[in-house]
């Protein structure tokens, strides 16, 4: 599971700061919100790809964080219990989205039928990173991914960004390793598929 | 269409996910297919680009706002709940003085003394601030102010405000201000345990906001 943010010595530790924060001290939860907010909204605006929607979702997260506190066993580390709940709240988001959305993410529909992608596409000598400057080839990145379902969205997240292990995804979403190595396949590919100009061009 | 558990076998591959066994089988594999190897290489290359342009952590617009908003929202539920179960308490005799006139002016005087020091042209040298005006509602109470030297900063008096009752403890008051967006801020008062017992700050319209409401 994530990690907790490594602390510098003498840093009050998130342990110290849970516990203040279950008895009722606001200021020791405000520090924990300073830790990890930048986490936390990396991973909500990674899901959900819009700025606004990524803020609000990750206040939520930080809310429904405090109200769960009492329940907080320390049995599992803090960021990986918070990082729970905010990806709990941003694919429940997600969810309602596409639902009324109507259709507005298909590949699930049509995840048997992706293609290979450019097969014909001119092969090049040049790098990806070469290729392509890194802020445009992040740009591609970051369009290709708002492409992709929920459910392809969400398992390159926990694999690629948070290095999360298959069964980790698996118990998160939750639902078979065999779905999950499936849904990374197909993810990768419509990625790819979006992406062959580039890949093409470097190998 | 491959079969889903050469599917399985390339990301697991990709993934560093198999034993040594079947990694040393899988790359056997690779070795007699070129256009499976192809596409191996192409999907771990796209792996690779994967983890470099979406970074694990980034910076929250807004972030004092984020955790100011988050504050106002913790307080406010905290004496939401205190009200709902403990009617005619001491959290609700709280209440009610902390909704004495000169708590709310306590506040806005507060902002409106924030609001100058971050609107003023030489917002960056305490030394430079200088209180142009100031406006009590409550004829009462009068407003001074003065930059004490020591700790280099602009000190707000308020005259006349009722004494604090014994019984509520408000041990510490905290103001944030954000340094991205300036017109943000807020003042919290705290009890001895560290609870926030009133929190002041502004909505999205820029009007003040004391939270517990009413």
């Amino acid at each position: 599971m994530p990690a907790s943010a490594s602390t510098d010595p003498g840093e009050v530790s998130d342990l110290d700061l849970v516990k203040r924060s279950q008895a009722g001290d606001t200021r020791a939860f405000d520090v924990l919100v300073t830790r990890y907010r930048g986490r936390i909204y990396a991973m909500t605006y990674h899901l959900i790809q819009n700025e606004t929607e990524a803020w609000d979702l990750a206040q939520e997260a930080f809310i429904k964080a405090w109200r769960a506190l009492p329940t907080f066993k320390h049995d599992a580390g803090f960021y990986t219990w918070l990082y729970r709940i905010a990806h709990n709240v941003s694919y429940d988001w997600l969810r309602k989205k596409k639902i009324q959305g109507d259709g507005e993410f298909d590949d699930e529909r049509t995840e048997h039928r992706v293609a290979v992608g450019a097969e014909a596409a001119p092969k090049g000598d040049l790098a990806p990173d070469t290729a392509l400057r890194n802020a445009e080839l992040g740009q591609r990145i970051q369009e290709a991914i708002a492409k992709l379902s929920p459910e392809h969205r969400q398992v390159i997240i926990l694999r690629e960004v948070e290095g999360l292990a298959y069964e980790e995804i698996a118990a998160l979403i939750p639902c078979s390793l065999g779905t999950v190595m499936s849904r990374l396949f197909y993810a990768r590919k419509k990625l790819q598929e979006q992406l062959h100009d580039v890949y093409e061009t470097s190998l | 269409m491959k079969h889903p558990s050469e599917e399985h076998d390339l990301i697991r591959w990709i993934d560093g996910e198999m034993n040594e066994a079947e990694r040393t089988a899988f790359e056997e594999r690779l070795k007699q297919d070129p256009a499976l190897a192809k596409e191996a290489e192409q999907m771990r290359a796209l792996s690779a680009s994967l983890r470099t342009h979406l970074p694990a952590e980034m910076r929250v617009p807004h972030a004092d706002y984020f955790n100011t908003q988050i504050g106002v929202r913790i307080t406010q539920m905290a004496l939401d709940e205190a009200r709902a179960k403990q009617s005619g308490s001491s959290w609700i005799s709280a209440l009610q003085w902390l909704r004495q006139p000169w708590f709310a002016l306590a506040g806005a005087a507060a902002l409106a003394l924030l609001g100058f020091f971050l609107l003023g042209p030489n917002a960056s040298g305490a030394a430079e601030s200088m209180i142009l005006s100031s406006y009590t509602p409550n004829t009462h109470v009068q407003a001074r102010t003065y930059h004490d030297d020591a700790a280099e900063a602009t000190v707000l008096m308020l005259d006349g405000l009722d004494p604090v009752p014994s019984e509520k403890k408000v041990s510490g008051i905290h103001v944030l201000r954000s340094e991205v967006e300036p017109e943000l801020a807020s003042t919290t008062m705290y009890d001895k345990q560290g609870a926030a017992v009133l929190m002041i700050s502004r909505d999205a319209l820029g009007n003040p906001m004391i939270s517990p409401r009413g």
